[in-house]
């Protein structure tokens, strides 16, 4: 039953294969706030499924798979140029490290917040995404570069997602990532920092695609500036919740 | 006093705050907003320099802000300051040469876009850089360290459309990445150990109990050192980490005088914070003898025979980074912070008047026709001189004297430690050189010249050689701390003599070629000219280090794409 139970989690807090379930339903769907509530929801329903098998996972294995996982996402992120799928393929790779704090911890509602903390930047790279694709036709990254000086609101607020995307200091899943390797046995750590540099690079050669670059002639809006202060507020609001709420723990 | 450091790194963020948010209806004069923060920053930390030579109790630990919990798994508080000399000197000159960037860019970025833009990534740069050297805990130091590189990575694109300045922005800002990760590594193992993260009862914890073992019984201390000398070698140029550096002339110059005179040093910086794991570190002071030995002979390599000055003007940060490292490595810990001062002010007076010497050279040839151009450019020789062997004995004898009377007169002791002779004879070598060659200048009195040079040698042997004692005594107060690193930076005595003697060996034969090469004959045969040209080959593509790099990037990224078109995207 356990077995089971864990094999049904790795879809959840997606262990590659069954990551591709994710991708595909992700894909799938077209609407944003489906995927920001497909992108915080699935992992969450995961944690539950890995707290119902029991915790700390005795499960050596799975956590040896959840690592492979986000380390092959992490690799897998290099070459996307799409923005919506590179903010679920980054989830994917993100969220399988719960499975290594899952062997460190007794406490769901820690893996809860990991979670969530870990899943904030893709949604807020969905619904760039989003104003990408209304203005453009594809949120595609290389499709029209140097935007940073004609639309510089969509920019510095992509800017800033992905660098929460790249765990950089002060965004949210920089603590959970410290926490996480605080827990963690020193070798997954050296593993951790692997995936953590790929996803910096990936990050930037994102950026690059978009915000810098010899400029393209574009005719697109910037975003207005109600919605630039809404989404920008709320990042940073986010940042300071994990500041206040839990420093520097997972 | 001194707990107003925490307007340190406080005032240039505020200032940043300040200027993107009247940019709007102040124009170009929110620059002198971004001075005028910078020099009440400059007039602060000289005020707390200046108060911590009065104060007694040594360094003095201050904050812990920030939430977390030991209790609950978490760390205890960050977000705290660490006042000690090595936080106070270090705050002074980054921001005494912030602010002289500050001032030299109010007109030099005046017609670039986004000039307040600039001004708020100077200050946010000096922000993080004053926090790095001011962290009192692990996280605060890992966040500090982690922004230098993120506001770097701005600054060098700040040009945002061109497409080599965001290339060489990349190259940097992966470069620090690697470096930022293996600090990330060493701050979890120290906490993981100790249980702490505030430096001072970290610091103590490690005293008393310098043997505690981590993974596979790998002792904390070395480990977690050579995770920090891996970081800095990345933050600092150090062969092979060092290709970023002389390709980042493509951001604005004040940057690069920043970068030069400040960023570039953190490295140096890093390992000194760390002292007291590195005195307990076996072999990884070796370690940082070797890599700097490395980078110093490369990077001197390299500037020599570049052809773009600004390549030169890179590889030549890039030696000065491996000298500094050396000194680390030699356990003279005070030395290559009193090195990265004195670096990043020449560098950085350097790049802030190279469009002068541009312009200047644009309205002259510039060329003066005095003895010291036709002696350095043209060659010429002397036309009288003294004799050759005359010469000779005088430069290998004098500096020696004026190095060992001016090291004996601070302190007796300096000879007992590897480190020390190491240096003197780094210094007698170079003196030597020095010397050598200048005696050629033409003169009409070559007695008066030599005894000139030989005047001006010794001032700056016994000025840098009291200074740099009176720098050793303020930053590392306690003598057991001073000479616990020297002898964690020693070797087997057989060891040392024998390196000493093959140095000595390589610097004459290198006088030797020199000499026959003046006159026009070769220490080597003919069938060494191949090798020769291979080496000069190799030099010319600097090492192929960069091609290195790019093919196994390009690899990395044709594998993520097999990768995902064999998974058809999902």
């Amino acid at each position: 039953m356990n077995g089971f139970l864990l094999l049904l989690a790795g879809v959840f807090l997606p262990l590659f294969p069954f990551s591709m379930i994710f991708s595909a339903v992700f894909a799938k769907l077209t609407h944003p706030v489906a995927r920001v509530l497909l992108l915080l929801l699935w992992p969450q329903a995961g944690v539950l499924l890995l707290a119902h098998t029991g915790l700390p996972l005795n499960a050596e294995f799975f956590v040896g798979w959840a690592v492979a996982t986000f380390l092959l996402y992490a690799l897998r992120l290099l070459s996307v140029r799409d923005l919506f799928q590179w903010s679920g393929m980054l989830m994917i790779s993100a969220t399988s490290l719960t499975w290594l704090l899952a062997s460190t911890t007794t406490e769901r509602l820690l893996l809860q917040q990991f979670v969530f903390w870990l899943t904030v930047a893709p949604v807020f790279l969905v619904l760039l995404a989003t104003a990408f694709q209304t203005r453009f036709g594809a949120a595609y990254a290389g499709l029209h570069t140097g935007l940073a000086r004609r639309l510089p609101k969509l920019s510095a607020l992509l800017v800033f997602s992905v660098f929460a995307g790249m765990a950089l200091p002060i965004f949210p899943a920089f603590f959970s990532l410290l926490g996480l390797m605080v827990q963690s046995p020193v070798q997954w750590g050296v593993a951790v920092l692997l995936g953590w540099l790929l996803w910096t690079w990936a990050g930037t050669r994102l950026l690059n695609g978009f915000v810098f670059g010899p400029p393209t002639p574009i005719t697109a809006e910037d975003l207005c500036r109600g919605k630039a202060l809404a989404i920008g507020l709320s990042l940073i609001a986010i940042v300071v919740l994990n500041l206040i709420w839990t420093g520097v723990k997972p | 006093m001194i707990e107003l450091q925490w307007l340190v790194p406080l005032l240039p963020l505020l200032s940043a705050v300040l200027v993107h948010t009247l940019s709007g209806s102040l124009g170009k004069r929110v620059a002198q907003l971004s001075v005028a923060f910078g020099t009440l920053t400059v007039l602060v930390a000289a005020i707390g320099l200046f108060g911590y030579f009065g104060h007694t109790g040594g360094a003095v630990w201050q904050g812990g802000f920030l939430p977390g919990g030991a209790e609950s798994g978490g760390f205890s508080g960050w977000g705290s300051l660490l006042h000690d000399p090595l936080s106070h000197i270090m705050s002074l000159v980054v921001a005494g040469i912030s602010l002289i960037v500050h001032v030299y860019s109010i007109r030099y970025m005046s017609e670039e876009p986004g000039y307040a833009r600039f001004f708020v990534l100077l200050d946010l740069m000096t922000a993080s850089i004053l926090l790095m050297v001011s962290a009192g805990d692990l996280v605060t130091l890992l966040i500090a360290w982690h922004l230098v590189g993120v506001f770097l990575y701005f600054l060098l694109g700040h040009n945002t459309e061109s497409k080599p300045a965001q290339r060489y922005a990349f190259w940097t800002f992966i470069t620090y990445r690697i470096g930022d990760l293996p600090l990330v590594l060493a701050a979890v193992i120290l906490y993981q150990a100790y249980g702490v993260i505030d430096f001072p009862t970290l610091f103590a914890r490690i005293a008393e109990n310098p043997n505690a073992t981590t993974v596979f019984g790998m002792p904390v201390t070395t480990t977690t050192a050579l995770l920090v000398a891996f970081s800095a070698f990345a933050k600092s140029a150090q062969f092979p980490l060092h290709t970023w550096l002389p390709y980042t002339m493509e951001g604005p110059t004040p940057v690069s005088a920043l970068m030069h005179a400040g960023i570039v040093n953190a490295g140096g910086f890093i390992i000194n914070r760390f002292a007291p794991v590195f005195v307990h570190a076996d072999g990884v002071l070796h370690l940082l003898f070797v890599v700097g030995l490395i980078t110093a002979l490369i990077g001197s390599v390299l500037m020599l025979t570049q052809n773009d000055i600004k390549k030169s003007l890179g590889y030549s940060t890039m030696g000065q980074m491996g000298f500094m490292v050396m000194e680390c490595g030699l356990g003279a810990f005070s030395l290559a912070i009193f090195h990265l001062i004195a670096h990043g002010l020449f560098k950085g007076t350097m790049f802030l008047s190279a469009g002068n010497v541009i312009g200047e050279a644009r309205r002259s040839d510039g060329v003066p026709h005095n003895p010291l151009y036709t002696f350095l450019v043209e060659r010429k020789p002397a036309s009288a001189r003294l004799p050759w062997l005359m010469i000779g004995l005088v430069t290998l004898v004098v500096p020696l004297a004026i190095l060992i009377l001016a090291h004996w007169f601070v302190a007796a002791d300096f000879f007992q430690k590897q480190g020390a002779i190491v240096l003197l004879f780094f210094g007698w070598i170079t003196g030597v050189q020095v010397l050598f060659a200048t005696h050629r200048l033409d003169s009409s009195n070559p007695i008066r010249l030599m005894v000139m040079i030989l005047l001006s040698f010794a001032l700056i042997v016994v000025g840098y050689t009291v200074i740099g004692h009176a720098f050793e005594n303020f930053l590392y107060p306690d003598e057991a701390f001073r000479n616990a690193i020297y002898h964690a930076a020693g070797i087997d005595t057989v060891t040392f003599d024998g390196l000493v003697l093959l140095l000595a060996l390589i610097v004459v034969g290198g006088w030797l070629a020199s000499y026959l090469k003046s006159r026009n004959r070769s220490l080597w045969s003919a069938r060494f000219t191949g090798l020769q040209l291979a080496l000069y080959s190799l030099i010319s593509r600097e090492f192929y280090v960069a091609d290195v790099y790019d093919r196994l990037a390009l690899s990395l990224i044709a594998l993520s794409k097999r990768l995902n078109v064999m998974l058809r995207w999902y």
